[in-house]
């Protein structure tokens, strides 16, 4: 294993009874790589998140996170460990404000959960690295605000923030511009390019707009009926018959 | 920058100084009303913190604030009389049962929720109702003596009315900023983040189940110490306390009020006695009047009587 691998997984399956969604996937990820999974629908993309996630743990294989093994640890043991992930439905706090819905994350990972006294506004470290968090994805602005009141991509925005707050060392974004318009799409694009850049975050996505894929991923893993059909940089991914023709056998245009 | 909701205290403070100085005004029988009110207010605002603040229905606090009250009975009658010792007591108990039954509760949610702790509470209502040598089974427990307290050299005693309100007054006071402090605390915030999304939390490494027990423990605490009042208050422990109609009362209180305002149950609970007061003078159904002005409240004021009330008046921000 190479010292930068920063998520590596081994043989991992998932099954529901004798159907199995996913089956032998191994991967590994290298610190600060911004890598894509893709695949037409019902490859088995999302089971995959949750089972790498904590969602439910995989019927088979392993998991490693930076070196240490985390297959089958519930979800907020991941978060724990470094791994946190958005989801393809806005997965957010709806009737709390903006900095409200960073500080739930800032205060689990700074141990406050169980701290019955004292007001999060008055507590500086909490709302400094608040401020910084949303400042990146550009909501500095719009702290006092209910989320329920935002627009949809704003509302993306602020998940994107509850992700990144606790500076965890991989990211996993499912669909992060599902359902955006094409500007939304674009500022989240240059949005996730400048996070990687600046934090050295390694980010793993799944997408099915191609173009985004193919203007974020320096490698792409390709998943086609629970298995991994090719993997490679977008240029190998582009010229790859395999993919080309599970793609077309469904008529997505690349 | 990030700025809180303004916490508004002179509200708070006025209502503070109106229940210290209203039993110099109102006539007695009042008194001991309010001193009802504000017992039950206590436990319908212990009750919320589940409710409006963790999302979660519970249909089974009747058996913590039995609990409290049989610990007080208990205590009293086996001799103990130092007040702090009871009111302590009482909440340990109801904290400790509360673990328990949250323990086994909270990983469902909704409906389940409500009523598997429907279902334990009905469990210590039958082993109030059935274990005659303990809990004097359906006739209660009867209380002849009253703790007594010694401040500064006087030794108080709460055998009038007015001494009884006072006692009360003062405990629900320091229990209800007690749950205000928790409210606002960080804990409160993560709270209220699982109403919203308890699976997000979970996605932030929060562990929902732990962190729903505790809510739960605590709302049993302090519903144990209304029970300890009650039972001094009312010299006596019922296993009614602890039947699932009983434990609806707080539910019914923080509806008519308003579940996402601090005080809203509180508001909730005096609705509900002095509603109780006019309409059982002209008939003995009062709960068939209840039910119908039940309805129009939950039509019309959708976040409560205080909540709608104080939303229309001063428009403010989230809860």
């Amino acid at each position: 294993m190479s010292r930068d691998s920063v998520l590596r997984i081994e043989n991992l399956g998932h099954s529901y009874g004798k159907f199995k969604v996913i089956e032998d996937i191994s991967l590994t990820i290298g610190k600060g790589e911004m890598s894509a999974l893709i695949g037409p629908n019902g490859a088995g993309k999302t089971t995959f998140y949750n089972a790498i996630s904590g969602k439910f743990p995989p019927t088979k294989g392993k998991v490693f996170l930076n070196g240490e093994d985390i297959t089958g640890l519930p979800s907020h043991r991941v978060v724990d460990k470094g791994m946190c992930r958005s989801f393809q439905i806005t997965n957010i706090f709806t009737e709390l404000t903006v900095a409200e819905n960073v500080f739930s994350p800032l205060i689990i990972q700074q141990n406050k959960h169980f701290k019955l006294y004292g007001n999060v506004f008055n507590d500086q470290q909490i709302t400094e690295k608040a401020m910084d968090t949303l400042e990146q994805v550009g909501l500095g602005g719009r702290t006092d605000q209910v989320v329920a009141n935002l627009a949809y991509g704003d509302k993306r925005l602020v998940e994107m923030a509850i992700v990144l707050a606790r500076d965890p060392s991989v990211v996993l974004l499912d669909e992060p511009t599902a359902g955006m318009n094409p500007e939304e799409t674009e500022n989240m694009i240059n949005l996730i390019k400048k996070l990687a850049k600046n934090s050295g975050t390694t980010f793993f996505i799944t997408e099915h707009d191609m173009k985004v894929v193919f203007s974020l991923a320096e490698k792409i893993y390709v998943l086609h009926q629970g298995h991994l059909l090719a993997q490679g940089s977008p240029e190998e991914i582009r010229a790859n018959e395999q993919v080309q023709e599970a793609y077309l056998g469904r008529k997505v245009h690349a | 920058m990030m700025t809180q909701n303004n916490h508004n205290l002179l509200g708070p403070a006025l209502l503070t100084i109106l229940l210290l100085l209203a039993p110099l005004v109102i006539p007695v029988y009042w008194v001991m009303l309010l001193s009802e009110i504000l017992i039950m207010g206590l436990m319908a605002v212990s009750l919320n913190l589940l409710l409006g603040y963790t999302g979660l229905l519970s249909f089974g606090q009747g058996a913590f604030f039995g609990l409290g009250a049989y610990t007080a009975a208990l205590m009293l009658q086996a001799g103990y009389e130092n007040l702090f010792l009871i009111l302590l007591a009482g909440m340990l108990v109801a904290l400790l049962a509360a673990l328990v039954v949250g323990f086994f509760s909270v990983r469902l949610d909704e409906i389940f929720f409500a009523m598997i702790t429907l279902g334990f509470g009905m469990m210590f209502f039958s082993i109030a109702h059935n274990w005659l040598d303990v809990t004097g089974g359906s006739d209660g427990l009867p209380v002849f003596n009253l703790p007594s307290l010694n401040l500064f050299g006087f030794q108080l005693t709460f055998y009038t009315p007015i001494n009884m309100y006072y006692l009360v007054f003062v405990v629900v006071l320091i229990a209800i900023s007690l749950l205000w402090l928790i409210v606002h605390s960080p804990f409160g915030l993560i709270l209220k983040s699982m109403r919203e999304n308890k699976q997000r939390v979970s996605f932030i490494g929060g562990n929902v189940k732990t962190l729903r027990i505790a809510a739960f423990a605590i709302s049993g605490a302090f519903t144990g110490l209304a029970g300890v009042l009650f039972c001094l208050f009312n010299n006596m422990a019922t296993p009614e306390f602890m039947h699932w109609s009983f434990s609806s009362k707080p539910i019914i209180m923080s509806i008519i009020g308003g579940t996402g305002v601090f005080l809203g149950p509180l508001f909730g609970a005096g609705i509900f006695f002095i509603l109780e007061q006019i309409i059982i003078q002209y008939t003995e159904n009062w709960m068939l009047f209840l039910g119908i002005i039940l309805i129009p409240i939950v039509l019309f004021f959708p976040q409560g009587v205080f909540g709608t009330l104080r939303n229309k008046f001063f428009k403010q921000g989230s809860k």
